[in-house]
């Protein structure tokens, strides 16, 4: 079975890779073949670890009696059950109860979150060193980065400001301000460069090893 | 009925929600657990109407024989396999797991090492040094790519043996990522979260209503 799955997976992979001749009917077996399989994994994967244990079990414990409380099960089901009005023209409109319920409680969930993790902790990790260079204990390229990192981020600000006009100073700062953007998205670019090129040599190293290991 | 009842669900699940993130009360955190779970439980609704639109979607393809349709019962093939096994036996069961290793895991690892290549021409057309900008961001990508490489640091040990610093490449790329990297990422983010806040509490106040769709 090892085997046949290792011969599976080759010819998959190699199905794959023959779009970089042109396309072609392997490729496209294996592009649907991933579409197909990636839903079927994802939809038993919600099933069984979300609906099952959240909802079913529960809701199965208030029907025979074991713990009443799993009625209250009933709610949500419902309210999921409301997105298949989709298919109803007439009645399509109730598919907005549960977006608003999911939409709401993920907004009310976002702003203090996002609140504290991305605009309390990053303000707070940009000026934090200053306490490091007032008490000493920092290195003069450390404090160089120190001062850079906040140069930076005033000016990559600076450049998403639009409700003042980009003229004079600002506009010099709003330049910096791309400069610093333009080595993020270098170093982005540049890390999932090496990231993809990490999994082609994890793939030709399986075809080689893995594969060419049950032929010779 | 049709769109202020949904405005008020999102403005209570928001508040609700919001306001248990400030009470550490035991009643407090029963509500958000149980809110949570009813997320859990409304969102694999969402999953199946998207699993039954692909379905619907492909079964018109086939009726109508649009090009590449037979292709559709390959995606067919594929939800099949994965759900009769993982519904009822679960996703710990043998075949589920070698379907998993040896179907989707190496389809998607060759998917996303395919774009290697494409990125690689992509960035041959875009990253012509024509402006300062331009000639920033194909610096430090080759920068970065190049120190996350052993022969980047070869390189520099060798060919630029006399300077008076061993493993530049390496050195640089990760003062790069620590410091304008990072000070760039720190701007992108909080303006970003700036902008999330002000989009939940514009969605909580009923502000926006994209979302409602269009109709009564």
């Amino acid at each position: 079975m090892e085997v046949f799955g290792i011969w599976v997976a080759a010819f998959l992979t190699l199905c794959i890779y023959s779009f970089l001749y042109r396309d072609n009917p392997f490729y496209r077996f294996a592009e649907y073949l991933f579409v197909g399989v990636s839903v079927g994994y994802v939809f038993v994967l919600t099933t069984h670890q979300g609906f099952i244990p959240l909802a079913w079990k529960p809701f199965w414990a208030a029907i025979t009696g074991e713990s009443l409380i799993g009625l209250i099960k009933l709610i949500p089901i419902c309210i999921g059950l409301l997105f298949f009005t989709r298919f109803s023209t007439q009645h399509q409109w109730l598919v907005r109860y549960p977006i608003a319920i999911l939409i709401g409680a993920g907004s009310g969930l976002a702003i203090p979150n996002v609140l504290r993790a991305n605009i309390f902790e990053q303000t707070r990790g940009t000026i934090e060193p200053f306490a490091a260079i007032h008490a000493g204990t920092l290195s003069a390229g450390e404090i160089f980065g120190a001062i850079l990192m906040v140069i930076g981020v005033v000016c990559t600000l600076t450049y998403f400001f639009f409700s003042i006009e980009h003229r004079g100073p600002i506009k010099w700062v709003s330049k910096v301000g791309i400069a610093f953007l333009m080595i993020g998205f270098g170093s982005a670019f540049g890390n999932t460069v090496m990231g993809r090129v990490a999994l082609l040599i994890q793939r030709v190293d399986f075809l080689l090893n893995d594969w060419g290991g049950t032929i010779f | 009925m049709r769109r202020q009842v949904p405005l008020i669900l999102c403005f209570v699940f928001g508040v609700v929600m919001m306001l248990t993130q400030f009470s550490p009360h035991s009643f407090s955190q029963g509500i958000y657990e149980e809110v949570l779970s009813w997320a859990l439980i409304i969102s694999p609704f969402m999953l199946v109407l998207g699993t039954v639109t692909l379905i619907q979607t492909h079964v018109a393809r086939i009726r109508r024989r649009t090009e590449h349709w037979q292709y559709s019962f390959i995606i067919f093939a594929g939800i099949l396999l994965m759900v009769v096994i993982g519904i009822p036996f679960g996703p710990q069961h043998p075949i589920f797991v070698w379907l998993f290793n040896n179907v989707q895991v190496p389809m998607d690892a060759t998917m996303f090492s395919l774009l290697a290549f494409f990125i690689a021409s992509a960035a041959y057309r875009a990253f012509r040094a024509r402006t300062f900008e331009a000639s920033l961001l194909l610096v430090t990508a080759l920068i970065v790519m190049l120190g996350n490489v052993p022969i980047g640091d070869l390189f520099w040990n060798t060919v630029l043996s006399g300077l008076p610093w061993d493993n530049g490449l390496s050195d640089t790329k990760q003062w790069i990522l620590d410091n304008p990297n990072l000070s760039a990422r720190r701007g992108i983010i909080l303006g970003v979260s700036l902008g999330a806040i002000s989009q939940s509490i514009r969605i909580l106040l009923g502000i926006e209503r994209s979302y409602l769709g269009g109709g009564d």
